[in-house]
């Protein structure tokens, strides 16, 4: 691992501060390597929890994070382990969205097969871009010019109990 | 990940438990399928009872196990997928592909 930054928001005069977990933006900076992708995954899926997210809900996105960071450490840097990739958590108005940035030459991430057509199903690869598009509610991937491609995750909060795609956003109350 | 093999005559139960993902548990999948291959075993089911979850990699070694089992003539069939596996190989619709059992005994006498 390259760094570690953990970053808290200083609350306003007067507020009472957030428990742990809650309004904590953090970031993570570490060498490809396919070795660090558990230790990514289990951050992704304790903050989910912490924040809130149900139980299967938190591993759903966990999943998502998970393939995110192998993409950026197989497809996007090659497996070079002298390249970075940077995954950022954030928790922003009832959104938990993960970046997850990689400085390889970029992949075409918009011409993957479908894994579900026949002539596909028995592939033993191309299923992470489905993964990630089913366990969390927005996907999108970003090249970034010379510096490799940002895949940005994002799924809503729902509360415990309602662990399916979209639904109304609901702000955990503070304090 | 863990895989340990039991004989049950002609057929053989590979129990397995823990995570199937990348760079580990789809590794050591690969390898007690292929060791029973080269035993030339020619009935084999995989118990996923165990397997809390499984990624691309996994799933996609699942499909590579099948695979090589089948251009053996080996039938390969599969155990007892809880929770998140099962969710797993219905989205990929991957349980339309594999013989997939609930029940040890059905799947020991369905070979």
């Amino acid at each position: 691992m390259i760094e570690d930054a953990t970053n808290h928001r200083r609350p306003e005069p007067g507020r009472r501060e957030s428990p742990p977990g809650v309004d904590r933006n953090v970031k993570l900076r570490l060498e490809s390597r396919i070795g660090y992708v558990d230790l990514v995954h289990e951050m992704a899926e304790g903050l989910a929890r912490r924040m809130g997210f149900a139980k299967s809900m938190a591993l759903n996105i966990g999943l998502a994070v998970r393939e995110a960071v192998i993409n950026a450490i197989k497809h996007g840097n090659g497996m070079d382990a002298s390249k970075e990739i940077e995954v950022s958590f954030e928790q922003d108005d009832g959104l938990f969205r993960v970046r997850v940035r990689d400085q390889g030459p970029g992949f075409d991430w918009a011409h993957t097969s479908n894994p579900l057509e026949r002539e596909n199903i028995f592939r033993s690869s191309g299923r992470g871009i489905f993964f990630m598009k089913h366990f969390v509610d927005r996907v999108e991937f970003q090249r970034r010019k010379g510096k490799g491609t940002e895949v940005v995750l994002e799924k809503k909060f729902e509360p415990s109990g309602r662990a399916g795609r979209g639904g109304e956003v609901i702000k955990r109350r503070k304090g | 990940m863990k895989a340990n093999a039991r004989h049950h005559g002609k057929v053989t139960v590979v129990d397995l438990s823990g995570k199937i993902t990348i760079g580990e548990g789809d590794i050591k999948l690969r390898q007690a399928v292929n060791a029973l291959l080269d035993e030339g075993r020619k009935n084999i089911i995989l118990n996923l009872g165990g397997v809390s979850y499984m990624d691309s990699a996994g799933i996609g070694e699942l499909v590579a196990c099948y695979k090589r089992a089948r251009e053996k003539g080996v039938s390969l069939k599969l155990l007892n997928p809880n929770g998140k596996v099962q969710d797993l190989l219905i989205l990929t619709k991957l349980q339309e592909i594999f013989d997939i059992y609930r029940d040890e005994r059905e799947a020991l006498a369905s070979f």
